[in-house]
């Protein structure tokens, strides 16, 4: 391709303002900027938390008053000043909600802005929302077909209301509040979430899904997931977030933790498409978020996800491979341009017996972007027969952007079989050309090389989510070959 | 962290980099299991531990211990210069007398010579860099002219005798354009030696000039053994390098490499096999700063015993460096319960029209392999010695010299029991 003409192309894909940049006025009920043990205690007040659960807070905020934050990360970004966020946004008109007519009517529109109306989802795809507009679960649908089924699937806040003793069982039993910097922030603060309990031996009839906005200006969002499928159960659960346009930094310190009891098998999807700041590297959201899974005897656990959005992302979706022969597996495409920046993969932690995993991890970077893939594959003493897989490539979309690969492979039991590959390469101008020769536009041809290139991590995602991730790969790469 | 350095004497020579490095000394962080470059080797037994400086004492071959042979390949024809403890050989060393070759041991190069010496940095990053800047006895200097090339390889051979010595080799190697040489360091010490062999390596390779660098380790007793090499090659410069571990108690190897010029060639590989509570860790870096480079690396290993290894190798592909080609790969056998490995294999692209590829694994022997070798009638062992022989020859084989190769064959074979 002409010099011109790449830079034409380039022009027009950072000419490209961020789509879903729009924001909703919804009154909220914010409490003022700052972090201390006050701010806690309003918090837990404002929701009507028991003791133990404000208990369990202030010791997170001691253990993170003496914590750094991380630096290891291959990231660079001004430092957050933690202290000039509010902790605590909830729209006012808070009521118990039966019909979507009592739903505000702004609220609707953004989800149909969205193209998430939740009539449209309730009728056409059977998906249960959990909408959280910025910190505090409005919306519901689908509760009253779960119940039946004995599946709980509501805000956190709830649950803390309505099963206290599943959340104070399974809370911070795989993500403790030591665990991190942002972890640690994330159990002092966090405000709501999603909570889902699968009962014993129950599949989940449809894929639960939560849509996730940060909407208030100035307000860090700290979710919270607790996902427990009990033994033999089975559930598939997407995540997907998009957020409006913002010129200052916003931090989402985010934790999820699943339980994946016996036999159990959990699949969770993500797509993430938070606001990845201008052109210029200005705004965007700081993405730092803490995954991890347990699996017990035979239980098995998926990550998928799709990482678009974020100036600066920094998401390790673990498994903890506890049990005998439990699997783990992560899948990822990451996708990073202009001055977005990634540090994403996996842990897998084999503790048990024959205990397998598999990770796929794509990474795409263009622009002035830097894209890395950091992964630990542990093998502990006692996982006798444990396995493997680690594929992790990167394809080069300019001359300007990055693409790393920092795996970490922990070997002490000598049954153990790993191999872990990586490759980096420029996007294939023969490739190119043969689409080109075949009548096939060059902007169209590199859409179908980068489909191509996802497609085994695409392919692991649920239909709804599948859609939507091609659509956003398409948007975030259009004509950014160099 | 003075009590460390207590008894150790610095020489009168290269003074101006001492007083640099000892100033540094006291402000850089001593390497804990804390800082990401030192996680899976710890050093805190070496710093409480009381070492001193060889202080002298009987000279040639009636202080040298009689189970080490000063030459230790008497099969190669070549050049030798040996160190005991840091100090020159001269009576045990053989130096090369060719024209265009200056080769002598560093602490007598004159004021002329001194000028060409260059300095990697190590000393300012790294408080082990600046122990051995600060504290270097000696060392091996070799400057080869313009289009000359040595008819014989150079053994540097430096051996640890003793007990809680300490020692700083510094080594310094300059190929004009077009020059050729090969280099053999070979460091050993002698039974229940101890303590520390903290050695440097700097090599710059001219336009067109090529370098071959075999470092083999066979160390008795125990000895925290850190080796840094740091090797700078200019346009279409060739650098080839091996690394074999045969034995030592506790081994840092690291190599790193700057292609600083288009269209270098470099070759690196490694063979480590610890035995018992050995440690060993290879730490590689191929900085590809310039375009149309190719790189290839290739590290293998198998974990015997309680012991544990480490391979992290690192490859940079800076902006400029369009049409690199690197390779890398590292292959593990964890062969015991009780024997570990961490491998860290990284690469850093910043260049688009690259292809750089790398591969780690840690496994077992290929049991169709074996059950293969069993039906033509070879008991397990017999079996299993035949496939680790394969496993290291891939290594082995790329060794230029023949009888190089066989020498470091025997000793591996002698002491894993091979056929």
């Amino acid at each position: 391709m002409s010099q011109t003409e790449e830079e034409k192309l380039i022009g027009e894909v950072t000419a490209k303002s961020y789509e879903f940049g729009f924001t909703t006025d919804i009154d909220s009920d914010t409490i003022p900027p700052g972090l201390n043990e006050g701010v806690i205690r309003t918090i837990s007040a404002k929701k009507n938390e028991p003791e133990w659960l404000l208990k369990w807070r202030l010791e997170a905020f001691r253990l993170w008053s003496e914590m750094e934050e991380p630096e290891w990360a291959h990231v660079n970004y001004p430092k957050l000043d933690l202290q000039s966020i509010s902790y605590y946004s909830a729209p006012k008109q808070k009521k118990e909600i039966a019909s979507l007519d009592e739903v505000d009517p702004e609220l609707l529109k953004t989800m149909e802005k969205l193209g998430i109306s939740i009539e449209e989802q309730k009728r056409l795809s059977g998906v249960a929302v959990d909408f959280v507009m910025d910190s505090v679960s409005v919306a519901t649908s689908f509760k009253e077909k779960l119940g039946e089924l004995g599946v709980i699937f509501c805000s956190l806040g709830e649950a803390i209301q309505e099963h206290p003793e599943l959340v104070r069982k399974y809370m911070g039993t795989v993500v403790p509040q030591r665990d991190n910097y942002y972890a640690a922030l994330n159990s002092a603060v966090f405000t709501d979430g999603s909570f889902c309990y699968i009962p014993k031996g129950v599949r989940c009839p449809m894929e639960l899904s939560t849509y996730f906005r940060i909407n208030q200006a100035g307000t860090g969002q700290f979710e919270r997931t607790l996902l427990i499928a009990d033994e033999g159960s089975y559930v598939s659960y997407l995540e997907g977030c998009t957020a409006p346009q913002r010129d200052e930094n916003q931090l989402h310190a985010a934790v999820v933790e699943i339980v994946s009891m016996d036999e159990a098998e959990v699949k969770y999807s993500t797509v993430q498409n938070w606001y990845p700041g201008d052109a210029n590297g200005l705004g965007g959201v700081f993405n730092f978020v803490t995954k991890r899974g347990l699996c017990h005897r035979a239980a098995k656990i998926s990550w998928t996800q799709v990482e678009t959005g974020s100036a600066v992302t920094w998401k390790y979706p673990s498994c903890i491979l506890k049990g005998d022969d439990s699997i783990g597996e992560f899948f990822s495409v990451a996708v990073t341009n202009n001055m977005q920046q990634a540090d994403t993969g996996t842990k897998m932690i084999h503790i048990g017996k024959r205990t397998r995993s598999t990770i796929i991890s794509k990474g795409i970077s263009s622009g002035h972007s830097q894209n890395s893939y950091r992964g630990l594959v542990q093998i502990h003493p006692g996982a006798e027969n444990a396995r493997n897989f680690s594929v992790c490539d990167s394809l080069l979309m300019t001359d300007t952007c990055g693409a790393h690969t920092f795996p970490y492979i922990e070997v002490k039991n000598p049954t153990a079989q790993i191999e872990h590959e990586a490759t980096t390469s420029k996007i294939g101008e023969d490739q190119i050309f043969y689409c080109q020769q075949r009548g096939i536009e060059e902007e169209e041809a590199i859409g179908l090389i980068v489909k191509g290139y996802a497609k085994d991590v695409l392919n692991k995602l649920p239909m709804e989510f599948a859609v939507e991730a091609q659509k956003l790969l398409t948007i975030s790469l259009e004509g950014s070959v160099g | 962290m003075s009590k460390f350095t207590n008894n150790f004497l610095a020489p009168s020579h290269g003074v101006e980099l001492r007083n640099e490095a000892l100033t540094l000394l006291s402000s850089l962080p001593v390497p804990t299991r804390r800082n990401e470059r030192w996680k899976y080797s710890s050093v805190s037994k070496l710093i409480n531990a009381s070492l001193e400086t060889y202080k002298g004492g009987e000279v040639g071959i009636e202080g040298w211990p009689k189970e080490i042979n000063p030459n230790p390949v008497p099969q190669l024809e070549a050049y030798r210069i040996v160190f005991r403890n840091g100090v020159y050989e001269p009576t045990l060393s053989e130096l090369p007398t060719f024209k265009g070759v200056v080769c002598m041991p560093l602490s007598s190069i004159s004021e002329e010579q001194s000028k060409t010496l260059f300095s990697n940095k190590y000393h300012k990053t790294e408080w082990v860099g600046a122990l051995n800047a600060a504290y270097y006895q000696d060392g091996f200097y070799l400057h080869v002219s313009k289009n000359i090339k040595l008819d014989r390889p150079i053994i540097v051979h430096h051996l640890t005798d003793g007990e809680n010595v300490a020692n700083f080799p510094r080594h310094f190697v300059r190929i004009d354009e077009g020059g050729e040489a090969e280099v053999v360091v070979w460091t050993t010490a002698s039974q229940d030696s101890s303590g520390m062999c903290n050695s440097l390596f700097e090599a710059s390779i001219a336009p067109n000039a090529q370098l071959f660098l075999e470092k083999i380790t066979n160390e008795e007793g125990e000895i925290y053994s850190f080796a840094h090499d740091f090797i700078i090659q200019e346009a279409d410069s060739r650098f080839k390098a091996h690394n074999f571990t045969i034995k030592g108690s506790w081994v840092r190897n690291e190599l790193s490499i700057v292609s600083a010029g288009k269209g270098t060639d470099t070759i690196f590989n490694g063979a480590y096999l610890p035995c018992g509570n050995e440690h060993v860790d290879n730490h590689t870096t191929m900085d590809h700063t310039y375009p149309d480079g190719t790189s290839s690396e290739l590290y293998r290993g198998i974990m015997y015993g309680k012991s544990t290894g480490v391979f992290n190798g690192k490859v940079f592909v800076r902006p400029d460096a369009q049409r690199t080609n690197a390779f890398q790969q590292n292959t593990n056998i964890v062969a015991d319960r009780g024997a570990s490995i961490n491998a860290k294999p990284e690469l850093e692209i910043y260049a688009d029209d690259v292809k750089c590829a790398h591969g780690c694994t840690v496994g077992q022997f290929d049991l169709e392999a074996l059950f293969y070798l069993k039906s033509r009638g070879l008991d397990e062992n017999a079996a299993r010695t035949l496939l680790v022989e394969a496993f290291i020859a891939d290594v082995l084989s790329s060794v230029p010299n023949e009888a190089l190769r066989n020498e470091i064959k025997r000793l591996y074979s002698e002491r894993h029991h091979w056929s």
